[in-house]
């Protein structure tokens, strides 16, 4: 707030102020630019020599470059879809131009003066308090400027840190909506699209033209305030809102082919002049003498119009910005919006500029002041602040006496170095503190996915665990032996069936032709009695699951709806079918090979094996436990009868083996309705684990790197 | 005039609003909990705004801040009721202008505007605004400033006031805060909105028709069908007169309460039924042919026709022990027995004891039986209530096995009964037997006396040998009569049996059914009762 209320212009200050450089890196970069010029002196120009071009013409002053570059600007600008092939090329076309150069100065310089002629009698009026400011950036131009890249070694590895997070952050996959997941989505374009847009180009090209953003509430005049500064109608402006819908560039025509080649938000498509219906990520990039070299002016969208792609727009822009000048209003400055802003560049640490715009000039005073005490309770107390007043617009630009502070500052920026590159550095500098949070949250969002598809998935297991406990249960406790089974039982035991299926040996091989049917119908019973249990556990199973689903936020809700989940899966009763019959197969296959017979008793009777598994079935899954001691009632007689037959050690054996393929079946008809939910969870995208794990690597190896 | 058109809207809400207290009510758990909320909280603020005065119009003018709501309630008032200022945000706390003060102040205690903020126009003052009578004016505190995060005394009034009135100014006409989380949410309220577009003095004519133009183009594309769009200067004076004949219009009708609360009520309504899409109406009663598919599921989860088949079988077999042939059954007794060599007896024992072992029902099997059922009455309804049909049909379901347990046992008889006229003809057939044990003896007496003479025969009877090929026939027809007895007393068994079994199945059916009834299909009912009288209720709130 120190130069909050001043009035007149005040250069020194202005340059100097809020820059907080420390000692250190005042040192690196001292060192950075002898390295530099080093390599200047010996003429090799190893690095991006389409950069170096625009800072051999840079030499002579701003107007100097309008005229001569006006036909060489146009026609790269309007076919800007693509790149220029010569600029973004590496050694021979670069190498070319650099050779060309000194032609080029030779011509710049004579093209100038006829240039600032021209440009004087143009325009006297507009540009009243210019010509000092103008001498001063004359006087910094005197010596080359602009991009020189970062130590080789710091960069190389920098970028390389970049990359794998870029690689990291991209391999994030948010597939399940839990509470957080879409803003979890968010951040992880935002974060990307800033390391596309800015920060790797940023690193490549420290000392590249700054971009100063200009962002702000709709109506605040961020157009106006843009158009004003570059002297010209650049964005549009209006009464209608929101106004702006196309981010603009202005820059010097100098800089222009850097910014319309450039990988500073490489991913937007340039367009040479504004229109009204630009197609979304496009940006419109054009120049004007105006402005200082060295900086750039971004007017963005708005942050709180109705139109809310506005908002991603501005503020993808944001963060491709090396300055954010804040524009505010005198009946603005307290909306939540715009203060949500503000929270945005601390968190981004992000160099920070504001604008105070359309104050009634008799509240100045008060209005300033205020705004200045909740700067300084929000801890922002520090930023400089311009003041402009309410003032009619003429043209879509306000009056030079009114922008002549913010002017200054500008010309300052493009003036000094140091203080630029300063400023730069902070942002970047914030930018990759601002990871340091940014990362592990989506990390640690991600981490939360993973362990909630983990909880979703041990639902699924959890629910048929205890449709399988059921079952087991129901076959030990002896209340499958009731109903059509305990009919069909009675019958076959009480018609005398039961006996007839032993025969002595000694009357020969007699079959029985009485009751096959009693047979069948009792083996039917047992069966559907069997599917009947399975089916209601996996109904019970089934909804289960989704009921436990529904009480997880978010994703279990959402997955829970998916239709037939509540439900078990279509063909189940086919399927039950076919593993009661297999096991009922399996059983009479058990008794008849593995049911070995007493010999004692083998030598008297014989029997059938069909039947003898029934009635075995019968005592595994009616009476429960076959180890119950002999004589425990009228309710074990299957086992005592088996017993006698079969002796108890072979009887146990044959148990247990049925029981557990039995559980074993049931198992896997389970394993195959489980599959649908996972299924339904795979569809909301697997989360991978190891991807947190790497995004930390990443995060660590770029602080690392730092 | 107005008084009837009260009475007229008034008419339509009262039903609408109890269709929706009933919807509230059934729809506990069944809808998104935070639309059943809205809709009691709805209920609760139409209660109390109706029975407060009828004849005050509660007009509050909201809008971001610097907009210049204060600046536009002192020019209606007249006064400078309202502090403004140029620090934002200005106003802090609700003020209210009231013209006509009877009666207004249970309903100012309900806004909750305090006591120090309430104005009121003395009639004598405003000779010339007695069209305005009956208006309460609110400067609400704005709506979308840092303060506001914290405070939501604007979001509170915005959501109860008669008839909002927006006030916006060309910079901030086209904020989201507004837009997004009001206009929109509201789109259907027209009736009851106006905006302004104040500070109008800082336009020129031409950019001000642009703007209001682009205002109500905004409106219309978020579905405001009418926008009213006032265009002031409260600065200037400028169209704060046409503001007041809006006003005045509105307070004059005494309708923007009911207005309102109507334009809410559609608004739930609207969500209500996105939430609930099918407004469809099922039989409140399980047709025939299902009840008849239930008792006949649940039948077989008790095995009604095995245990009738086991009955005739069961019985049959057993009858031979009694009113078989018995000379039959001594052979049949010579035969080894298997079990015997096996030291098995007492097996033998455990049949017997089987048969007598009560009906029973498969729990697995009823509860499929049930889910069968609900299934096929609830296709077609959406989800929850599917699942609330389903639960009701099943609230029962884990007593209804051993219910039919007891029930059935009761009929059924135990397998190892025995009926008289089986002892009867096993007496007969042991009187047979005897008798034939009777005429060997006799006949050997016949022999041993009259053909070996081993003695004088003790009767004559005994000694005649004449009387020895009669004797064989009575042997010989004792034997035929107790074959034919047995065997026709078997084929009675038979046909009494079958006759049993029909009478069982048929007794078991029936009480099966009046189980069913009570334990299934009543709940069930009951459920689908509350189902029509949702979707009744649902159709009635619709206008």
């Amino acid at each position: 707030m120190r130069s909050a209320a001043r009035n007149t212009p005040d250069h020194g200050t202005g340059a100097g102020s809020g820059d907080a450089v420390t000692e250190e890196r005042d040192a690196e970069e001292r060192d950075a630019e002898e390295r530099d010029s080093g390599e200047r002196d010996s003429g090799a120009h190893r690095e991006s020599p389409g950069e170096q071009t625009i800072a051999f013409r840079a030499i002579r002053d701003d107007e100097a470059v309008d005229r001569p570059a006006a036909p060489e600007t146009a026609s790269p600008s309007s076919g800007l879809g693509g790149r220029p092939g010569g600029h973004s090329e590496g050694g021979p076309a670069g190498a070319g131009e650099a050779e060309d150069a000194p032609q080029r100065r030779a011509d710049d310089a004579d093209d100038a003066e006829d240039a600032e002629d021209a440009e004087e009698t143009e325009h006297p009026a507009d540009e009243p308090g210019e010509p000092g400011e103008r001498d001063e950036s004359d006087d910094s131009d005197g010596d080359p400027i602009l991009s020189f890249p970062m130590p080789e070694p710091v960069s190389a590895a920098l970028t390389e840190a970049l990359n794998q997070l870029r690689t990291a952050v991209k391999g994030l996959h948010f597939g399940l909506d839990v509470p957080g997941s879409e803003e979890a989505r968010k951040a992880q374009a935002a974060v990307l699209a800033q390391l596309d847009d800015y920060v790797i180009p940023r690193v490549h090209m420290s000392t590249a033209p700054a971009l100063i953003a200009v962002a702000g509430s709709t109506g605040a005049g961020k157009s106006t305030i843009v158009n004003s500064l570059a002297g010209g109608k650049v964005s549009a402006t209006g009464v209608r809102r929101p106004t702006t819908a196309t981010p603009v560039i202005v820059c010097h025509p100098g800089d222009h082919e850097w910014y319309a080649q450039g990988d500073l938000l490489s991913g937007l498509r340039r367009l040479g002049e504004p229109t009204r219906d630009a197609p979304a990520g496009s940006v419109v990039l054009t120049s004007s003498p105006s402005l200082p070299r060295g900086i750039a002016l971004l007017d963005t969208p708005d942050i709180d119009s109705v139109v809310e792609e506005h908002h991603e727009i501005a503020h993808r822009m944001l963060d491709a910005a090396d300055l954010w000048v804040f524009v505010t209003t005198a009946s603005r400055y307290a909306d939540a919006p715009s203060w949500g802003l503000l929270r945005r560049a601390k968190e981004r640490g992000a160099r920070l500029v504001i604008v105070l715009s359309r104050v009634p000039p008799r509240s100045r005073d008060v209005v300033v002041k205020h705004f200045g005490r909740m700067l300084s309770e929000y801890g922002l107390g520090e930023v400089e602040c311009f003041v402009i007043n309410e003032t009619s617009v003429h043209d879509g630009r306000l009056p030079e006496i009114e922008i002549a502070d913010l002017r200054i500052w500008l010309s300052g920026l493009s003036a000094d170095d140091e203080r630029r590159d300063a400023a730069v550095k902070t942002t970047l500098n914030g930018v990759l503190n601002s990871f340091r949070t940014r990362l592990p949250a989506l990390a640690r969002h991600l981490e939360t996915q993973v362990a909630l598809r983990a909880d979703l998935r041990s639902d699924v297991d959890a629910a048929y665990m205890g449709a399988l406990t059921r079952i087991d249960e129901a076959t030990r406790d002896g209340s499958l032996l009731r109903g059509e089974v305990l009919a069909r039982w009675q019958d076959f035991a009480g018609t005398g069936d039961l006996m007839r299926t032993l025969h002595l040996r000694r009357g020969g091989a007699k079959s029985h032709q009485q009751g096959p049917e009693r047979v069948r119908g009792l083996k039917t019973a047992l069966r559907s009695g069997l599917e009947a249990l399975v089916n209601s556990a996996v109904q019970q199973a089934a909804e289960e699951v989704v009921a436990r689903w529904r009480q997880r936020a978010g994703a279990g809700d959402r997955l829970a709806a998916t239709p037939g989940l509540g439900r078990p899966s279509e063909e189940i009763a086919r399927r039950t079918t076919r593993t009661v019959t297999a096991w009922q197969d399996h059983v009479t296959e058990l008794i008849r090979t593995e049911g070995v017979t007493k010999r004692s008793v083998a030598k008297l009777i014989s029997f059938d094996v069909e039947s003898l598994s029934l009635i075995f079935m019968i005592g595994l899954l009616g009476y429960g436990a076959t180890d119950a001691p002999a004589g425990a009632g009228a309710g074990a007689l299957p086992q005592r009868l088996l017993r006698g037959l079969l002796g108890a050690e072979s009887l146990r054996n044959i148990s247990a083996k049925a029981r557990s393929d039995l559980r074993a079946r049931v198992g896997l008809l389970f394993d195959e309705e489980t599959l649908r939910y996972v299924d339904a969870l795979d569809s909301a995208g697997i989360p991978d684990e190891a991807a947190a794990t790497r995004l930390y690597q990443a995060t660590y190896n770029l602080e690392v790197a730092r | 005039m107005t008084a009837l058109s009260t009475a007229e809207t008034q008419h339509g809400l009262g039903p609408r609003l109890a269709a929706l207290a009933k919807i509230v009510e059934l729809g506990q758990g069944r809808l998104d909990p935070a639309l059943v909320t809205e809709a009691a909280q709805l209920l609760l603020r139409a209660g109390d705004r109706l029975k407060l005065s009828s004849d005050h119009t509660v007009v509050a003018l909201a809008g971001g801040t610097g907009s210049g709501k204060s600046s536009l309630f002192n020019a209606v008032s007249g006064l400078e009721l309202s502090p403004i200022g140029v620090r934002r945000p200005t106003t802090a706390r609700t003020h209210a202008c009231v013209w006509g003060i009877d009666g207004a102040g249970p309903l100012l205690d309900w806004l909750q505007i305090q006591w120090r903020h309430r104005f009121a126009r003395a009639s004598a003052l405003d000779k010339g605004e007695s069209q305005l009578h009956g208006l309460i004016l609110l400067d609400l505190p704005d709506h979308d400033s840092i303060r506001a995060l914290t405070d939501h005394e604007a979001h509170r009034l915005i959501q109860v006031a008669d008839l909002i009135v927006w006030v916006l100014d060309p910079q901030k006409y086209a904020d989201a805060s507004v837009h997004r989380r009001y206009v929109t949410e509201l789109n259907r309220h027209d009736a009851v909105t106006v905006f302004v577009l104040n500070q109008s003095d800082r336009l020129t004519p031409e950019e001000q028709a642009e703007c209001v133009a682009d205002l109500e183009d905004l409106l219309r594309r978020e579905g405001v069908t009418h926008p009213r769009v006032v265009a002031t200067s409260a600065t200037t004076g400028k169209g704060v007169d046409s503001l007041k004949a809006v006003l005045a219009e509105s307070v004059a009708a005494r309708r923007a309460a009911y207005q309102r609360l109507e334009a809410d009520l559609d608004r739930l309504v609207q969500r209500l039924v996105k939430d609930v899409p099918e407004l469809l109406r099922v039989e409140p009663t399980v047709d025939g042919a299902r009840r008849a598919g239930l008792v006949e599921a649940l039948c077989d989860a008790i095995g009604v026709s095995a245990l009738g088949e086991a009955l005739e079988n069961v019985y049959a077999v057993r009858s031979d022990q009694w009113v078989g042939w018995p000379y039959a059954r001594w052979v049949a007794r010579m035969r080894p027995d298997p079990l015997k060599s096996l030291r098995l007896g007492a097996v033998k024992d455990d049949i017997r004891g089987l048969v007598a072992s009560s009906v029973t029902a498969q729990p697995a099997e009823v509860d499929n039986a049930v889910q069968a059922l609900a299934d096929g009455l609830t296709g077609g309804m959406p989800e929850v209530w599917r699942d609330g049909v389903r639960e009701a049909a099943r609230s029962r379901v884990d007593e209804l096995p051993e219910a039919l347990s007891g029930e059935l046992s009761e009929v059924a008889p135990p397998l190892d009964r025995v009926p008289v006229w089986w002892w009867l003809l096993k007496i007969w057939q042991y009187l047979l037997v005897l008798m034939f044990v009777a005429s060997l003896a006799w006949a050997g007496a016949i022999i041993a006396y009259g053909v070996f003479k081993v003695g004088r025969p003790p009767s004559e009877v005994l000694g005649d040998v004449a009387v020895l090929p009669w004797v064989g026939l009575m042997m010989l027809s004792v034997l035929g009569l107790g074959l034919f007895s047995a065997m026709a007393s078997r084929n009675f068994v038979v046909l009494a049996a079958g006759k049993e079994r029909d009478r069982l199945e048929h007794d078991m059916r029936r009480r099966v059914g009046v189980l069913a009834q009570e334990m299934v299909v009543q709940p069930l009912e009951r459920e689908l009762q509350r189902y029509n009288e949702f979707f009744g209720a649902m159709a009635a709130t619709r206008r």
